[in-house]
């Protein structure tokens, strides 16, 4: 025959376990961003959008590696070809880097938005943590998430690369010198992507505004600094044929004005992280603009200042903005 | 053992604006009152031992250590604001579970303490729900559930029966007395509801234009208005004399006297004085004014 059991409710208790202080708060926030940047913990259309975000993030090194697999299995002799035809590390951040601005672009917000709109915020400064704790952490929870971002396509390149060489250990052999680049890059662009979009979010007072900002800024320092480093013209040449008919052609062509045009150039926001990948990976890009060429003439210098602006200033800005804030 | 609050020349200005001037008060255990017209410094002074700003001159001490400039002695604090403050999209049990890590405690304890403090203040069957979804009751609960969910030594009530009806803010305050009385943590509970003080605190602070106007224990406050209330049935006027004639100050409305600040041998006074006049005792107690009345002024 069973015994009998009791369900005692012992209700409140006082805490007598261990208590872990600022580290596990900092932990706790950190965890948690993660979490809210994922819609982890929340219903299910807070987890559309950075689904649907990460796998755009993913989709062009997914299609690389089903092109690469494809060809290899199907045409014989076809692995030199498609070896050519897939982006290398370098070529895959050049078109990955937009997405990931737009990603941040749409999910930094939701981080820091919605504890200021909905007043939570002092629910954490008068815990064991300071303004500082709080951005820091956000910060790195993003930052982790766009990293992630950031070397999971590579990741999935990288493998599609060596399952389709010939021997996959020559290949690994002669191309190691990759990963640390890839491991670099992939935390310049992160980092890029995590401080400019949390530090517009900042300063809004909901997510949208945020993200407009942060892509029309993106779009309008494209479209205005292009201009502003190439000329647009056209040139008419008018030839006679052998059989004596006359022929018009007429020629685009695009020309760097003037010898500011390279620091112009630097400002387009595209550029950032572009000239950093450029210079680690060595680019030689095939259909550069001629902004691209008169950047490549500049200095190293020039490109690795315009990134530390680009990122020190909005953190500073960022971190400036939550000290002060009066709760 | 020092005080678990203690304001030592406590001064915050905003520009011209002086919240508070030169305060000085000290909380010890059990259920403090904080009690005062809007504008009269109490959420400032809340702000200024939460740590939230830091005071213009003085100092705010919480169990010894300044919390502004150690934000580590805050791990023993709690605080239910009194305005929103609660995330809509997540789970009240999400949501604690988080506060309490938040508040240093581990996660493989943190999830027991969320579901203790929710049935703590009776929503255990609600903890699954998005807050959004929440009546304002509930919210409130949940505020003072995250305030209480890290088991703190002392924790701030700003306005906590704010929006309740009735019934809830009964029940709100019941629920602050037995998180004081049954679990031992002290309370500072900052209203303008004299009632709400009156019937949960164990003394207050009254502050007014940022200054304290009155501070002390209730019961003492309450006890420096103890009159002893007489009737006879008869022979009232001989009753009034011979009170008179041994030295009772009593004064009379109607059929009633009225003895101010009634020391212990008034009651002795009154057994003689009825045995003297041959009169028949008819009432003899004690009556206190409660706060409201105090803070009113004595009704005539």
């Amino acid at each position: 025959m069973a015994q009998e059991g009791e369900v005692f409710d012992l209700g409140y208790q006082r805490y007598t376990g261990p208590r872990e202080g600022r580290n596990r708060a900092r932990i706790a926030l950190f965890v948690n961003g993660i979490r809210t940047v994922l819609g982890i913990g929340r219903g299910g259309r807070a987890k559309i959008m950075p689904a649907l975000l990460f796998l755009a993030s993913m989709a062009p090194a997914a299609i690389f590696v089903i092109i690469l697999v494809t060809l290899s299995d199907t045409v014989p002799g076809a692995e030199g070809a498609a070896d050519q035809f897939v982006p290398g590390p370098g070529d895959y951040y050049s078109i990955v880097g937009f997405i990931l601005i737009i990603f941040s672009a749409i999910m930094a917000p939701e981080l820091l938005v919605p504890d200021r709109r909905e007043n939570v915020l002092p629910l954490y400064m008068v815990r064991p943590l300071t303004a500082t704790d709080y951005i820091a952490a956000r910060c790195l929870a993003f930052f982790a998430v766009a990293l992630a971002l950031a070397y999971a396509g590579q990741a999935v390149l990288q493998v599609g690369h060596v399952l389709i060489a010939d021997n996959p250990v020559d290949y690994v052999r002669d191309n190691w010198l990759d990963v640390p680049r890839i491991m670099l890059v992939g935390a310049a662009i992160a980092l890029f992507a995590t401080i400019a979009p949390l530090a517009v979010a900042a300063f809004t007072s909901r997510r949208a505004y945020a993200s407009i900002i942060v892509i029309g800024f993106y779009l309008l320092s494209v479209s205005v600094v292009e201009p502003l480093t190439n000329e647009i013209c056209s040139s008419t040449t008018t030839t006679r044929s052998s059989d004596g008919s006359v022929v018009i052609s007429q020629e685009d062509c695009s020309v760097p004005t003037g010898s500011w045009a390279p620091y112009v150039g630097l400002l387009s926001m595209s550029s950032v992280t572009d000239n950093i990948n450029s210079m680690v990976f060595n680019l030689e890009e095939e259909f550069a603009s001629p902004a691209q060429e008169a950047r490549d003439e500049l200095n190293d210098a020039w490109p690795i200042g315009v990134y530390a602006l680009f990122t020190g200033l909005p953190a500073l800005i960022l971190w400036n903005r939550y000290r002060r804030m009066r709760l | 053992m020092p005080p678990l609050l203690e304001a030592k020349g406590l001064t915050k200005r905003y520009g011209s604006t002086v919240a508070l001037d030169s305060v000085n008060f000290e909380v010890n255990e059990g259920v403090t009152g904080l009690l005062g017209p809007n504008g009269a410094g109490k959420s400032t002074a809340i702000k200024l031992f939460l740590g939230l700003i830091p005071p213009t001159a003085g100092s705010a001490e919480v169990l010894g250590s300044a919390t502004f400039e150690n934000p580590d002695s805050r791990a023993r604090l709690g605080y239910m604001p009194e305005h929103e403050c609660l995330p809509t999209s997540v789970t009240a049990s999400e949501f604690l579970m988080y506060m309490a890590q938040v508040s240093g405690i581990p996660p493989s304890q943190a999830r027991t303490r969320a579901a203790d403090t929710l049935r703590h203040v009776g929503l255990d069957e609600e903890r699954y729900r998005y807050i959004g979804e929440y009546s304002t009751g509930m919210k409130q609960r949940v505020k003072l559930a995250q305030a209480i969910v890290h088991d703190p030594v002392l924790v701030f009530l700003d306005e906590p029966t704010a929006g309740l009806d009735p019934d809830g803010r009964q029940e709100m305050l019941s629920l602050v007395e037995r998180t004081a009385r049954t679990f031992g943590i002290s309370v500072v509970l900052s209203t303008h509801l004299m009632g709400d003080v009156e019937r949960t605190a164990d003394s207050i602070i009254v502050l007014e234009s940022g200054v304290v106007a009155r501070s002390g224990e209730v019961a003492k406050l309450t006890e420096e208005t103890e009159t002893l209330h007489v009737e006879v049935a008869d022979r009232r006027d001989e009753f009034a004399d011979a009170l008179a004639a041994r030295g009772v100050r009593a004064e009379r409305r109607g059929d009633l006297f009225v003895i101010d600040g009634a020391q212990e041998d008034d009651y002795d006074h009154v057994r003689d004085a009825a045995v003297d006049a041959g009169a028949r005792l008819k009432r003899l107690s004690l009556e206190r004014l409660n706060l409201t009345d105090i803070f009113r002024g004595r009704p005539e």
